[in-house]
């Protein structure tokens, strides 16, 4: 059901379109998530002070609770002996805000919604943490926090304040290179595929669109421009919803009960039968065993 | 297969939940089965049966609680706290207005497992509290309002059927996920429904044997064991199958070898074996099978949550192995470079005069 802010009607469909091919790595998007949204930062006590990961330029690691933005450092070599050539893929990760959102789909409490921008926004007040949205999000974005007083599911809200108030994402709007571009999903389809064709024309022929149709999840609303194939950014190529498989997996389940109710009224009943004081009817009194 | 995902921390509670939520189903079928068709000198495994399974249902609601991350709102499963929140402001529960957004505060989602759940294991609790006040004082009006009417059998009946579906939600719950493994096989929820069959049988067994409950009563309930170990062997090997290559991944983690051999062997092959052989020659070795079906079914709980985050801690070794220097041991060879010496190459130096 989306929120909707009284007296407004459906709003539009808002998305990310993140080019990879122009992200500079300068992390902009993740200072200004942690401003706009008051995410706490390091304090050397409760949170360690960063340090480099050993992966790359990357002190950040993952998305996490207070990392709702994360710049992703993929280093790439050539696979001969002098690793004559490398380049550097990088990608400023986020909730994928999904058209069928997995999450929303197993919460049992309610907590995750649908806005009226079809973002995914998850409720705090109504988390209860049970997690079941972390064991379903096929891409790793939702993490508990274990803020004093908080102890909720955390994700980016897509700035779902500075959307209702008409305002572009901190992200977005912090993005030196427009490599984060927000805006109407239609428009954004149509920038990311002008994108696609310019790349192909200028002999860049590995790019290519992730979830910009249809096919991953219904489409998603944050979706990428890709150099290379999506394990290599860590992105899953088939993520599935989860209500796909509880049909199957409960037509299973309701034969085996069938199997084991009937093994275990076979071994009940057979007695039974030999048995002609056996057999309880309603209203019968307790036998003489069971007094005792 | 997908390990680009985030472990939920489901631990310990949420593993002694599985594993005592399954032998109080188990519990609960058992003595259902036994109270409509048993022998009257069965009925006191049925009473063993209801006694167990309502202190253990009301265990697990107590870890289910402990293992959220904000117990205090564990009623958020059941109602949406917003609309329970409006519905107190109009002045719930003494207003009209109140009751009339009240009505539309409980949350069901049925496609959703921990939804459905919750509901489930409520309607369980009572269930298993109906009928064991039905049991607690035989030949009284209890019983035979709450076991030898026909209300008292629709108890029963409603009862074994939630039971049953308390025992197999946790499964269809780990399948409908993005988790590694969990959600490759749809065989999660059939395997625990059988081995909460076996646990719940196992457990009467044991407590029967102590209560020295007469021999063929215990015979029979040995068979019905027997019976559910050789499904829950059936469903253990389909879902072993339905991992196909991926059952190498599992086992290459501690963790998974114990879920695997640990399982199928303590759990499920042992028991039998000695089940089948004590039914030929009396008693012995009926208790020892029965420890054991106890281990292998919290093995298996324990095994089938604690694998995945083994797993992902191995994500880049096992999934996104890209280069030959990705999961290379220390001192474990030339890795990316085997043609790329350090030995040949010298170094720009101050003592050479070459910095």
């Amino acid at each position: 059901m989306p929120v909707q802010t009284e007296g407004a009607a459906m709003a539009e469909n808002v998305g990310f379109f993140t080019d990879t091919s122009v992200c500079i790595g300068c992390k902009a998007c993740q200072v200004a998530c942690h401003q706009w949204n008051n995410l706490p930062s390091p304090d050397g006590q409760r949170r360690p002070l960063p340090v480099l990961s050993g992966n790359s330029y990357d002190n950040t690691g993952s998305l996490s609770d207070t990392n709702w933005r994360h710049v992703k450092f993929i280093e790439q070599f050539s696979g001969d002996a002098n690793r004559s050539q490398a380049r550097w893929l990088m990608m400023s990760d986020v909730c994928k805000h999904c058209v069928n959102a997995p999450c929303l789909e197993v919460c049992p409490t309610g907590a995750l919604l649908r806005t009226e921008f079809d973002t995914v926004f998850i409720n705090e007040p109504a988390c209860n943490g049970c997690r079941d949205c972390i064991s379903a999000c096929p891409f790793g974005v939702i993490h508990m926090s274990d803020l004093p007083g908080k102890n909720v599911a955390q994700k980016c809200t897509f700035c779902y304040d500075r959307l209702q108030q008409g305002m572009t994402p901190a992200c977005a709007q912090a993005c030196p290179t427009q490599s984060i571009r927000f805006g109407p999903m239609p428009q954004l389809q149509q920038v990311a595929r002008q994108r696609v064709a310019d790349l192909h024309r200028q002999g860049e022929s590995g790019a290519y669109l992730y979830g910009a149709d249809d096919k991953i999840l219904g489409g998603l609303n944050a979706f990428y421009l890709l150099l290379d194939k999506p394990e290599v950014y860590g992105l899953p190529s088939a993520p599935k919803l989860p209500s796909r498989s509880v049909l199957r997996s409960s037509f299973w389940a309701i034969v085996s009960a069938f199997l084991v109710g009937l093994a275990a009224l076979f071994t009940f009943r057979e007695r039974t039968r030999r048995a002609p004081e056996g057999g309880i009817a309603p209203g019968a009194s307790p036998s003489p065993e069971e007094r005792a | 297969m997908n390990f680009f995902v985030a472990d939920p921390g489901w631990g310990w509670w949420i593993i002694s939940y599985f594993f005592l939520g399954g032998i109080a189903a188990g519990c609960y079928f058992m003595a259902a089965i036994i109270d409509l068709f048993g022998r009257p000198e069965d009925r006191p495994l049925a009473r063993i049966g209801y006694a167990l399974a309502l202190p253990l249902i009301v265990i697990c609601g107590v870890l289910l609680t402990l293992d959220l991350h904000r117990p205090e709102r564990f009623w958020h499963m059941l109602f949406k706290s917003e609309v329970v929140k409006e519905a107190s402001a109009q002045g719930w529960p003494t207003t009209g207005a109140g009751w009339s957004t009240m009505a539309s505060a409980p949350v069901f989602k049925f496609w959703s497992p921990m939804s459905v759940g919750s509901w489930a294991l409520t309607l369980f609790g009572l269930c298993s509290a109906l009928s064991l006040l039905g049991s607690l004082w035989p030949g009284g009006r209890l019983e035979r309002w709450f076991r030898r009417s026909w209300f008292g059998m629709g108890i029963t009946v409603l009862g074994c059927c939630v039971g049953f579906f308390v025992a197999a939600y946790t499964g269809a719950l780990l399948t409908a996920t993005n988790q590694p493994i969990w959600s490759d096989s749809v065989w999660i929820a059939p395997l625990f429904l059988t081995s909460a069959a076996s646990t719940g049988i196992a457990t009467i067994l044991l407590i029967g044997r102590w209560r020295n409950v007469g021999a063929d009563p215990l015979q029979r309930l040995g068979q019905a064991d027997r019976w559910a170990l050789v499904l829950e062997l059936a469903f253990f090997l389909a879902f072993v199958g339905s991992l196909g290559a991926l059952l190498s991944v599992v086992v290459s983690v501690p963790i998974g070898m114990v879920f695997v051999g640990g399982t199928l062997l303590i759990g499920i092959v042992v028991p039998l074996v000695l089940q089948i052989r004590a039914a030929g020659s009396g008693r012995h070795g009926i208790v020892t099978a029965a420890l054991l079906v106890l281990i292998g079914g919290f093995l298996l709980r324990y095994g089938i949550l604690m694998t995945i985050p083994a797993l992902l801690e191995h994500r880049s070794a096992i999934a996104s192995r890209f280069g030959p220097e990705d999961g290379r041991a220390r001192g474990g060879g030339p890795g990316a470079d085997p043609g790329n010496q350090a030995g040949k190459i010298e170094p720009p130096s101050k003592i050479r005069g070459t910095r």
